[in-house]
């Protein structure tokens, strides 16, 4: 019996301890942003040791960065005073349990972005807080098969796979890469990239006879894609190793293949279909959940997070760009000005075809990925009849739209109420 | 002659049998050992070499990866958590496990068989589904971002484990022993002391392992329940997956190593454990 009061005294002295610690003034900065340790790490020593009183900077896997969060919502009280998501996290939230920003005084200076942060309400919900976008990017080996009159940075899809068709035949092996792996970004490819542009749409055009095309033309690319891409989802990965000569990814999972072997790779703007170049932005934001311990030091912290210098630095460390107005300085890693130059030239194109994010979905926002998603496995990997999928997909999709009313966004046409799939 | 014959022959029988334990005890040292091992290499490789192949047998000890988490701020600190957590654990699941396995083999009591099924049932539920409800209720009550109240959580999952494995432990002790110890002036509880407990330590010592790698292993009640003491596995892990290679290696290195030293250091209990089994 002693030896067991003993480990309860001990159980609870070490509890007590623990609480003890607990309690702290530095503000918690809960992210589902810059997660990989080195990301982590930048965003700790170079962007936020700098604000006063400290941040306790915290990425998580968006599981736990929801839970616990709807936990301090329900319970009323919590610890975290930051949140850093991309648009798509906060838009699956109930805008009521954010701070409203808009006395805050600052912004992006894209009206786009400050628009998508109201979240279908009439205030800021959260403010825009970096940027990126998905671009190409090539070992400088396959550029020597590149058809005959193709410049990589006006490339159309076409060509992309004559290109890695001419790839494929000269080393035996398929080497295009495609972020279709279990965290791959694959349906932002889709939704951003491919549908744009031969389709002009994403939602409206989700079955129409050019979205065939497209779904045939990805087929004809995908038998030089190599077909483990299904386990890719970080394409520097298979750049640095040779797995993948050609890939297309998000600007921030292509920086190391550029940091570590800068001479070897070259990034390029998306390809062109019959539409058009479509591409799409990232946009990750800074917010403050209602249950901020220490609302000022909250709101400093956001403030802090858009000025020009901290944007500079959060470029360096993750590889996201400014959404303020900012003199780029010339030393950037070798990665952020290959990915800014593709960008660069991607929107400054003659062709370009923008489009947004998607935008009034609500936490609907997987279920429009999943639409995607299922498409893709079905008609390219179980090689099922495009028609008949596209057909079979188009309802899920419409239930979605109908139940969440969300309106058209670009590139499709504007509607009233929420968008058709025709 | 027909003697030497006999045992010739039995020595020629006995060889492939021998070939084949042989091979089958290399091939379950090479199960276990080869992907530590490549784990290990990768660990102690430059950045190139990792992305690179063929890899190499013979590590080129190539610090890089880990003198990045040794100044990766509070990895320390994520650690001893770890380690008091599944410490806690270990005690609580032993503490409360051990008297219930007891309780199980030696009591008879209505609804036995039910109860045995429903301590399975603690596993039954996902944690992401219980780690709101659960989440909330430590807001409430103080005891979120404590040791303590992780290894609760811990406890919950590990008791199963706890309880099944000394119930069977208890059950292979004949009641003989103890009743034995009764006549000879013990109570029970001292029969239980000085007769029962040195016979199962062994079993004990391995459900307190499964419940420090279950704790240890742990990581979405943790990320959800601690912030500032957090342990390694939610500190580390949700932001490896998205890592580099070369330090996805060196940080699943890391967390593997704590967890083989452990073992390592009580293998004997396991080994006495096994010892009992064959008895």
């Amino acid at each position: 019996m002693t030896l067991l009061s003993k480990i309860l005294g001990a159980a609870s002295g070490v509890a007590i301890t623990c609480t003890a610690v607990a309690a702290q003034a530095e503000v918690l900065f809960w992210s589902t942003q810059a997660k990989p340790v080195e990301e982590s790490q930048a965003m700790r020593e170079q962007v936020l040791s700098a604000f006063e009183g400290g941040v306790d900077y915290q990425p998580n896997d968006p599981g736990p960065w929801l839970t616990r969060l709807q936990a301090e919502i329900q319970a009323g009280s919590g610890t975290i005073g930051v949140l850093g998501a991309l648009h798509g996290d906060f838009s699956a939230m109930n805008p009521d349990d954010l701070v409203d920003l808009s006395d805050m005084g600052v912004m992006s200076a894209s009206e786009t972005f400050n628009n998508l942060a109201k979240l279908g309400t009439d205030t800021m919900q959260y403010i825009p807080w970096m940027q990126a976008s998905y671009i190409m990017a090539a070992n400088k080996e396959a550029l020597q098969y590149l058809p005959e009159g193709a410049d990589v940075d006006a490339l159309t899809y076409d060509q992309l796979i004559a290109w890695a068709a001419n790839v494929h035949e000269a080393t035996g092996e398929p080497k295009f890469g495609f972020p279709a792996g279990p965290k791959g970004l694959k349906h932002r490819f889709f939704q951003g990239y491919l549908y744009p542009s031969y389709t002009n749409g994403v939602v409206r055009t989700f079955a129409s006879d050019e979205a065939v095309t497209a779904w045939e033309k990805f087929r004809e690319l995908w038998a030089h894609t190599n077909p483990a891409s299904t386990n890719f989802s970080f394409l520097q990965e298979q750049l640095l190793s040779g797995d993948a000569w050609i890939v297309f990814d998000h600007t921030s999972r292509l920086a190391q293949a550029f940091n570590d072997r800068p001479d070897d790779f070259v990034a390029f703007p998306a390809p062109a279909g019959p539409t058009g170049r479509g591409f799409m932005p990232v946009l990750a934001g800074v917010a403050i959940p209602n249950t901020a311990p220490d609302m000022e030091a909250s709101k400093a912290l956001v403030s802090y997070m858009l000025k020009p210098e901290t944007q500079i630095a959060t470029l360096r460390a993750t590889n996201f760009f400014p959404v303020v107005d900012v003199d780029l300085p010339d030393d950037l890693p070798p990665s952020v000005q290959a990915a800014g130059n593709a960008v660069a030239k991607m929107s400054a194109s003659a062709d370009a075809n923008p489009g947004l994010l998607p935008a009034g979905l609500g936490d609907k926002g997987g279920d429009f990925n999943r639409v995607f998603v299922d498409a893709f496995e079905r008609i390219v990997l179980a090689n099922q009849d495009i028609r008949a999928v596209l057909d079979d997909q188009k309802a899920a999709l419409a239930a979605i739209m109908e139940e969440t009313g969300a309106p058209c966004w670009a590139p499709d046409a504007p509607s009233e109420g929420a968008c058709p799939v025709e | 002659m027909t003697d030497a014959v006999a045992s010739d022959l039995g020595a020629d029988t006995r060889k492939p049998a021998r070939f084949l334990y042989i091979s089958a005890v290399v091939l379950l040292c090479a199960w276990v050992i080869v992907p530590i091992y490549f784990l290990l290499i990768n660990t102690l490789s430059s950045p190139e070499t990792v992305t690179s192949f063929p890899k190499p047998f013979i590590p080129e000890f190539d610090l890089g990866s880990l003198t990045f988490f040794a100044g990766f701020a509070g990895i320390l600190t994520a650690l001893k958590n770890s380690v008091v957590v599944a410490g806690l654990t270990m005690i609580m699941s032993i503490a409360i496990g051990a008297p219930a396995g007891y309780a199980l083999s030696r009591f008879d009591f209505p609804g036995k068989g039910l109860f045995r099924l429903l301590i399975l049932l603690t596993r039954a539920f996902p944690l992401p589904l219980l780690a709101l409800p659960l989440a909330v209720l430590f807001i409430r009550t103080g005891l979120d971002d404590t040791a303590f109240g992780l290894a609760l959580v811990h406890t919950t999952l590990a008791i199963p484990f706890a309880v099944l494995i000394t119930f069977s432990l208890f059950s292979g002790i004949p009641i003989e022993l103890e009743e034995a110890a009764w006549t000879l002036g013990c109570t029970r509880l001292t029969a239980f002391t000085k007769v029962v407990l040195p016979l199962i330590l062994p079993g004990i010592t391995a459900s307190a392992i499964f419940a420090f790698v279950i704790s240890w292993n742990e990581v979405f009640a943790a990320a959800v329940l601690t912030i500032e003491n957090r342990t390694l596995t939610a500190f580390l892990l949700q932001n490896l997956d998205t890592s580099p290679l070369h330090l996805k290696f060196a940080g699943g290195f890391i967390l593997v190593v704590p967890a083989l030293i452990f073992i390592f250091a009580v293998r004997k209990y396991l080994f006495a454990m096994w010892g009992i089994a064959n008895r």
